[in-house]
Formats: structure tokens, sequence, C-alpha cells
């Protein structure tokens, strides 16, 4: 994949698209996760919670810089 | 585990355990605070600086901004102000890209968006008032620097987006990741609290029955804190592992909540003016009706605390409804016709069921928290509607313009390069102090706060930075202990104002560029331009705030008799709880904007609740008429319209005699023999007499003779 993509003639960097659907996806597993009620058994949710950001978004990432 | 047991058994022989544990939950939790604002301030100077953005004090100022010591509420804030930083950068584009070089459009559209953003800023709570407020002065600090040279707009614009991104993803991980607190956690803790001061208010009968008495902390308090507890509910939304089935029932708690503390409050001023009359006897018939409730309640509230005690109430309770239903039955033969038995009877019933249903979400409550399944579902949700009056909102909009104008006509007149910022000044204080109970004294906290900061920025610009700092870590060691003096200011209750002032002011004239660019006149000029543009803001709230007391009181009479008015033609699936959170939601606000005294405050709470109970009592005669119709009903419908509408001496007494005759109609009239209408026309009875007789003890609504603001 290219570094840079186009957008509505704006050149900009790939990692922002991506920054922007890992958000909405990691908003809407945190909706699931919270309602089935996974939280309750994880130690720490805001940890387990930013980790799963982390990997949702470094991993398109990594595909990119490889 | 033995590790663990001798530490406990060390802790429990420390002389000094309470002090121990006093500490650990006040002075640790700020001392915590302080470091996850060291940390992640520190950390958003770190990323900016590596990314090379050009102003790393907006992140720096954005992680003050957003945080908060409970974790959700960082999350809420960081959310409208990532959507407030959207639509602001996206209008100045818009802006600067057609009217760059026409001075009229551009200051009359920049002044019509300034308007918008505070207007339906107005109209929205909590941090939905910050996105919008945030959405108009970022127009001020992408368009204004770039006003001489328009082609770098679109740079300034995603230098600025950007950094904001950066400090809120650090205040928001950092937040969440080290010591998180969680909001829901206060939240039960402050619902526990209210329901047990429900219960201990009313196992006391006297608390129904004596004297109004304004000492009485639980009875005063009985009525607080739903539109806070609502606010601290919607913003436990974005917490990790926040259920919805765990909001569901914070909500309805909250909602019958609201249901009791009317039923409650107009129950005693009933039997206060039952008290004025002397009617003893029914007075005692009163008081053995509520008597089931009392003994129901017996335990005291310090006892419920499990779910085993909580059943053995709802339980109790519901054999005391029964006790209550037969003890009505058979007093009412004694007191037939009698209005006020009639209204106060309903509404110790009314209590006492409404009582047994929060107790029973509250036990669900309970049990969802400790197993995760509870023993209610609720099918509906109660939403909290909110409502603002207009002219509330147009009085903001017009002192947001207004001080816009004001401020860009000092920079065409004084043609000062540094009066950008004074503009941006004004605006801020324009906008963001305008939600303060009293915003003058906010404008001198802010001005105090920037004078302060700006001693600590001069010591930091022309000598520790120069001095002391090589490379970025230098520069966080030396930054950490005003970030924490920061971080611990904006913990202190009295000082939210000044702390904001002093971390603007700190934030915007720190030297804090990638590159050290300090000079001592360009520091002086633009220290000056901000405190000027702090002057203006505060100017405008001088002059846009003809507020007084009996106009506040005039506004809230004319909505709230509006409200009734709505109730008696409008849709009929309005629902009690839209009825209520409305009219609470409205006093809420007036009182915290209009400048009423302590003695109108009850006043207005005075007119709340009769406008509740009467709203309500009309919507319930308005379903029941749909199946038993009767001339005298619409005709007392109508007059209780035409009354709210033009309160007059006249218009009172026709409604009055009305309402009598209908009454009396109705009790004479033959009784249906069907269950269903039989329940219908009992019900209308008793929604006439409790009309009447708030009509006649309620002297002041809407007929305010008393001047109460003097």
């Amino acid at each position: 994949m290219p570094l840079d993509i186009t957008l509505f003639g704006v050149q900009m960097p790939t990692l922002l698209p991506i920054f922007v659907i890992a958000t909405v996806v990691q908003i809407l597993l945190d909706r699931i996760m919270s309602d089935g009620g996974l939280y309750n058994h994880v130690w720490h949710p805001g940890l387990f919670r930013t980790a799963v950001f982390v990997c949702l978004f470094t991993t398109p990432c990594l595909l990119i810089y490889r | 585990m033995k590790a663990d047991n001798t530490l406990m058994l060390a802790v429990k022989a420390f002389p000094l355990r309470r002090t121990l544990n006093e500490w650990l939950t006040i002075d640790a939790a700020v001392l915590i605070y302080m470091a996850k604002a060291i940390i992640a301030a520190l950390l958003a100077l770190w990323i900016s600086m590596k990314l090379n953005l050009p102003d790393p004090r907006t992140a720096i100022f954005t992680v003050f901004i957003v945080m908060q010591p409970q974790s959700g509420l960082v999350f809420s804030k960081s959310y409208y102000r990532v959507l407030g930083t959207i639509a602001g950068v996206g209008m100045s584009l818009i802006i600067m890209g057609m009217f760059a070089q026409d001075p009229i459009w551009f200051i009359a559209l920049f002044a019509l968006w300034i308007g918008l953003t505070t207007a339906a800023g107005f109209k929205y709570r909590n941090f939905q008032f910050y996105g919008f407020v945030l959405a108009g002065y970022t127009l001020c600090i992408v368009a204004l620097p770039v006003i001489e040279t328009p082609l770098e707009v679109f740079d300034i614009a995603v230098s600025r987006f950007s950094e904001v991104v950066v400090g809120i993803m650090s205040a928001t991980i950092i937040s969440d990741v080290i010591f998180p607190r969680r909001l829901l956690d206060s939240l039960i803790t402050s619902e526990r609290e209210r329901f047990h001061n429900v219960l201990s208010t009313l196992r006391d009968p006297q608390s129904v029955f004596a004297v109004f008495d304004e000492n009485n902390p639980a009875v005063s308090r009985f009525s607080s804190g739903v539109v806070g507890l609502d606010a601290v509910r919607i913003n436990s939304n974005f917490e990790s592992g926040s259920d919805r089935r765990e909001r569901q029932h914070y909500a309805h708690l909250n909602h019958e909540y609201m249901n009791l503390s009317t039923t409650f409050h107009s129950l005693k001023s009933i039997v206060a003016s039952i008290k004025e009359g002397q009617k003893m006897e029914l007075l005692r018939a009163l008081e053995s009706l509520y008597q089931p409730i009392v003994s129901a309640l017996r335990t005291p509230p310090e006892g419920v605390l499990n779910p085993e005690d909580l059943n053995e109430l709802v339980s109790e309770l519901l054999e005391a409804k029964k006790e209550v239903q037969e003890r009505y039955e058979r007093e009412r033969i004694v007191f037939e016709g009698e209005d006020e038995f009639t209204s106060a009877a309903y509404l110790i019933i009314r209590l006492l069921h409404e009582l047994h249903i929060h107790c029973a979400t509250y036990l669900s409550l309970l049990k969802l928290r400790l197993s995760g399944t509870s023993s209610r579902e609720f099918s509906r949700v109660v939403r909290f509607s909110t409502h603002t009056d207009n002219v509330l909102v147009a009085l903001a909009a017009l002192r947001g313009s207004g001080v816009l104008l004001l401020s860009m006509m000092f920079w065409i007149w004084t043609a000062w390069p540094y009066a950008t910022l004074t503009i941006t000044m004004a605006v801020v204080i324009g906008l963001l102090l305008g939600t303060l109970p009293s915003p003058i004294d906010g404008v001198k906290d802010f001005f105090k706060g920037s004078i302060f900061a700006l001693m600590f920025a001069a010591i930091y610009d022309f000598y520790i930075i120069p001095a002391y700092t090589s490379d970025l870590l230098t520069l966080g060691l030396l930054l950490a202990p005003i970030l924490g003096f920061v971080g611990w200011m904006t913990t202190r209750p009295k000082l939210p104002i000044f702390s904001f002032g002093f971390v603007f002011m700190f934030m915007s004239q720190c030297a804090l560029d990638p590159f050290y660019k300090i000079e001592p006149t360009k520091f002086l000029e633009s220290s000056l331009a901000a405190l000027i543009g702090v002057i203006f803001g505060g100017v405008a709230y001088l002059l846009v705030n003809f507020w007084s007391c009996s106009l506040t009181q005039q506004r809230v009479a004319k909505i709230l008799r509006r409200q009734i008015v709505g109730a008696c033609e409008g849709v009929l699936n309005t629902e009690r709880s839209a009825l209520e959170s409305t009219g609470r939601d409205l006093v809420q606000q007036f009182s915290t904007q209009g400048r009423l005294n302590m003695r109108s405050s009850r006043l207005v709470f005075e007119w709340l609740l009769a406008t509740l109970e009467i709203g309500r009592s009309i919507l319930a005669i308005r379903r029941s008429a749909q199946r038993y119709s009767d001339l005298h009903i619409t005709r007392s419908l109508e007059s209780i319209k035409r009354y709210f509408e033009t309160p007059s001496e006249s218009t009172q007494t026709v409604l009055l005699v009305s309402l009598k005759e209908t009454i009396s109609s109705l009790r004479g009239g033959d009784k249906p023999s069907e269950k269903i209408p039989l329940k219908h026309f009992e019900t209308l009875i008793t929604e006439f007499s409790l009309i009447r007789t708030i009509l006649l003890n309620s002297t002041t609504f809407p007929l305010s003779k008393e001047d109460s603001c003097r």
C-alpha cells in the first residue's frame, strides 16, 4: 500500500484514514464488549481497551511500512 | 495470601489507621491525579515535539482542558472537543477561503458563526455546550493569526487539529490506564446516599406531618441532585465497561426519584394547608393512613445494604400497599366528599407505590452489580428532556457576537498586530464563562489567574528555559513542577476559573516551541493584548446582563403556565417524565442564570411543584375522559386553560366554581358498574379534587402577589 493517499484532492498520510477507521471499529467493538459483559472478566478494562486499539491501529500500519 | 494477612494486621495495628485511611482516600487521590496530569502533559509535549508540530503548547493546553479526575468525564469532554474542533477548523477553512480579502463579509460571517455556536451551545447541556463553544472560538484561533497571509490557513488548520488530537489521546489514554477512577463508581455511591436519604426521610412521619422546617436537611435535600446526577450518568457513557443495562437502571432511578420527590412535596404542602385549617380529625386519619409505610421502613436505612434485606423491604412495602388500601376504603366513608382527604390520601397511596417501584429498581441494580443479572427489565427508555428559554439563548448569542464585534473594532481602530489575541481572548471569555452562576466573578478570577500565570511564564521564558534546558528531557523535568501545580489547582473546588485562567495564560505565553524563540517585547505585547481581551469579555457580561430577580420570576412563571396550557391542548402521550425533567431542568437553569435569592428560589420551586402536579393531573384527566366523557369535564378543562393563559382574579373564580361543579356532579352522578369505567371515574374525581386543592392552597401561582425579590 502507498504511504500517501489523495482524498478529495488533499494529499495525506495513509495513517490518517487508518486511524479514523480504527477508531470507528474500536467504538463499535467497545459497545459490543461492554454490553456483552466482557469487561467484568478483565483485570484492567482501560488497559485492555487501549491494547485493543493499539492492535487495531498498528496491524494495518505494519502492512504499509513493511 | 499470608503476606496479605500480615499486611492487613500491620495496617490494623497501625495507631494512625484512620489517618492513613483518610490520607489514602483524600490526599493520595490528589497526588495520583497530579501525577497523571504531569505524565499526560509531558507525553503530549514529547509526541508533538517528535512529530515536529509547530505549536506543542496547544497539545499541553488540551491535556489540561480535558483532564479530570474521573475518566468518564475525560472521555466525554474529549469527544466533544474533537467534534467542536472539526467544526471550527472546517468553518475557518470556508471563511478564509471565501472572504479573507473582504473585511465586511469576513467580520459579518465571523459574528454570525460565533452567535450561532453560542446559541446552539446554550440549548445543550454539559460538555455538549463546550463542544459548540469550542467550534466558535477555534475559528479565532485558526483564522486570525493568518489573516495577513491567507494561503497558510490550511497548514495552520491541520497543525492545530493534530495538536488537539495529540493532547486528547494523551489525556484519555493516561487517565484510563493509570489508576483509573470510574465515574460509574461515584454514581453508585451518590445513588446509595440518595436512596438512604429517601428511606430515612420517609420512615419518619414527622417529615411529612410536621410544619415545614427549613433547617431539616433531609426534607430540603429531597429534591436536589436530579439534574446533576443525570449529567453524571450521561458522561459515564464513554467509560470502559459501562454496561447499557446499568445505565438504564440509573436513568430509571433518577426518574423515579423525581416522581417520588414531587409526590412527597405535594403531599407535604397539602398537609400543611390542612394543618392551617385546624382539621385535626382529618390529619389523624391521614397519619393512620401513613402508618403502614412507617412500619414497613422500620429498619434503619444503614441496615439495608445487601439484596436480601432489600428484598424483604420490597415485600414489606407490597404488604403495606394492601394495608393502606384497606385503611383508605374504611376512612373514605367518613370523609366522603372532602377534597382534601381525597387528594392527600391519593398522594399517600401514590407515594407508597412509587417508593415500592424505586426500591425494586434499586434492588435490581444491586443484583446487577453483584451477579450480573437484573430482576427488572425495562421495556421503555426514559428520556431526560431539557428546556431552554429562548430569551436566555438570544441573550447569550447577542453577547457572543457583540463581544466579537467590539474587539474587532478595537483591532481595526488600533491596527495593532497583537489585537488578534485580544479578539480570541474576549471571545473565549464571552462564550465559555456564560453558564457560570456569576460570570463577572468568574472573569475576575480568570484575570487574577492570568496575572499569576504571567509571572510564572516570565520566569520560565527568560530564566529557566534558556538557562537550564538543553534537550527534551531537561525541558520535561523543569516543566513537571509547574504542571503538577496546575494539576493540584484544578482539584481545588474553589479555584476552577482561577486555574483555568492560569493554564490558558501560561500555555499561551510559555516558550514551548520546537526552537526557542521568545523576545521580551513580543511577550509583553501579547500578554497585554490577552489581558485587554479578558477585560472586554468582562465588559460584555456587565453590559448584556439585564436579568433581575423579578424578571426571572416572570419568565419562569410564564413558561410554567405555558406548560400547563400545553398539557391542556397538546398531544396526549406526553410522558410524566418529560414534564418533570423539563421543569426541573428549566428551574435549575434559571436559578443559576437568573439571580434568584433564597426566598424566591423557594417560591419558584413551589410553582414548579404545582405545575408538575397540575400538568400531570390534566393529562390523567384527559386520558380518562376519553372513556368517560362529560360536559362538565370539558368545561373545566377549558377554564383551567383560560386561567393559565390569562391569570386574573375573575378567571380564578370561574375556574374554582367550575371545578367545584364538576366534582359535585361527578360525585352525585351514578357510578359505572363495570370495573374499568369505574376506575376511570374514580381517577377523574381524585384528579379534579387534587387540582382544586392545589389551586386553593397555592396563593402565589400564577397570580404572584407577594414580592419576594426584596
